[in-house]
């Protein structure tokens, strides 16, 4: 990768990022501390209306310049946990911040939340938003043994009645008959030994 | 020559009770029966000699009879006397019949009464995410998407589609570690 001819923003600098280190340019450290904290809980997926209302009404930021500048915030942390840290190394990320003319004490306070141990949390959040298919959130089972059945005098025939809730809302009932259920408790033994195997190769450690 | 005939007739009209009665194949009918297999014989006796098989065969599915008990059954059957007794052709045919028949014939009218749904099957694989819409996603490990076949007996399949992350495949394995051990509780009692 070539480490030092662009930006980690791109070749073009995004409008609200270009905005933002205009309008930081008299703002104090300590305000700026406060605003970062509300976008990375806001990029946590946390609700942060409350806390940027504070922000608004203590502040002698206007109201405009303040959205300015947290939309640029929003943009340089969004836009820098997007690259994994093998590609983007602090020290290329700090440049490109310089670059923008954004203060210092700013700069490391950016990349301690993008580098430092806020990272994961940031990613996990962020990863919350990518398409998925429906979890399980609740399973329920019940073994039933059928003791005689209108053409049947004596069936004593186990099976299973699972009732999964999904995350979509939406709940599934069905029967596993014993063979059935063998074949299903495979599959998933299975299917947990590929997870496992995968893990342990180096297939998880590719990156450009 | 004769006698082979009958025999083949015999067990052709068992064969096809059974396609009716416990394979639920409702095109199979008893003027079907009549007409390709026993087409010289009078009605009346056609309907006797259908109606006692039928009879014969669902006593023998709902006991579920071993080879002791369908000895028993058809010695004690082939006693009787008059029209209601089983000739020896008879008993023989029914015994061939239920040799080869008696576990598909069981699972078949143990699937009848079952009405909620049953697992029909299911498929996986396991990915690696690589990639997203805000970026690289190095960060998340495997993730398993499983399809479950499911649906009612004589309809269509449904599918559902599932995503697990290695912790959730667990979970699920624990539970099903569960089950067993609940099963085996019951088979070791009976």
């Amino acid at each position: 990768m070539a480490a030092k001819d662009s930006s980690f923003l791109g070749s073009r600098i995004p409008p609200e990022i270009e905005s933002m280190s205009k309008n930081l340019k008299d703002v104090d450290h300590e305000m700026f501390r406060k605003i970062l904290k509300a976008v990375v809980s806001a990029l946590e997926g946390k609700d942060s209306r409350e806390v940027m209302k504070a922000i608004a009404e203590s502040s002698a930021i206007p109201q405009e310049r303040l959205s300015y500048i947290i939309s640029g915030m929003y943009r340089v942390l969004s836009e820098a946990i997007r690259i994994p840290t093998s590609s983007l190394k602090q020290e290329a990320f700090k440049e490109d911040l310089r670059e923008l003319r954004i203060p210092e004490d700013f700069i490391t306070d950016f990349s301690s939340v993008v580098f430092g141990n806020r990272r994961a949390a940031l990613e996990a959040a962020s990863s919350q938003k990518d398409p998925h298919l429906p979890t399980v959130e609740d399973l329920k089972w019940r073994v039933d043994v059928a003791i005689s059945t209108s053409s049947l005098a004596r069936a004593l025939q186990p099976s299973v009645l699972m009732q999964m809730k999904l995350s979509d809302g939406t709940f599934h009932r069905f029967e596993v008959p014993v063979s059935k259920f063998q074949e299903l408790r495979y599959n998933v033994a299975l299917i947990l030994k590929e997870m496992n195997d995968l893990e342990k190769r180096s297939i998880l450690k590719i990156q450009d | 020559m004769a006698d082979a005939e009958a025999a083949k007739r015999l067990s052709g009209l068992l064969n096809g009770i059974a396609q009716s009665v416990f394979y639920q194949k409702s095109d199979v009918t008893e003027q079907l029966l009549k007409a390709e297999l026993f087409p010289e014989l009078p009605l009346g006796e056609f309907t006797a000699l259908h109606d006692k098989m039928k009879g014969l065969l669902r006593s023998m599915a709902s006991a579920d009879m071993d080879h002791a008990q369908l000895e028993a059954f058809l010695t004690a059957q082939t006693r009787k006397q008059g029209s209601g007794g089983v000739s020896a052709e008879q008993a023989a045919a029914l015994s061939r019949f239920w040799k080869s028949q008696r576990v598909r014939v069981r699972e078949s009218v143990l699937a009848q009464s079952r009405w909620e749904p049953g697992l029909r099957g299911i498929s996986w694989r396991v990915d690696l995410q690589a990639a997203d819409s805000q970026g690289v996603a190095a960060h998340s490990g495997p993730v398993a998407l499983v399809e479950l076949e499911v649906g009612r007996t004589g309809q269509d399949s449904e599918f559902v589609c599932l995503e697990f992350d290695e912790a959730r495949v667990n979970r699920v394995l624990k539970k099903m570690a569960d089950i067993q051990e609940s099963m085996d509780r019951i088979i070791q009692q009976t």
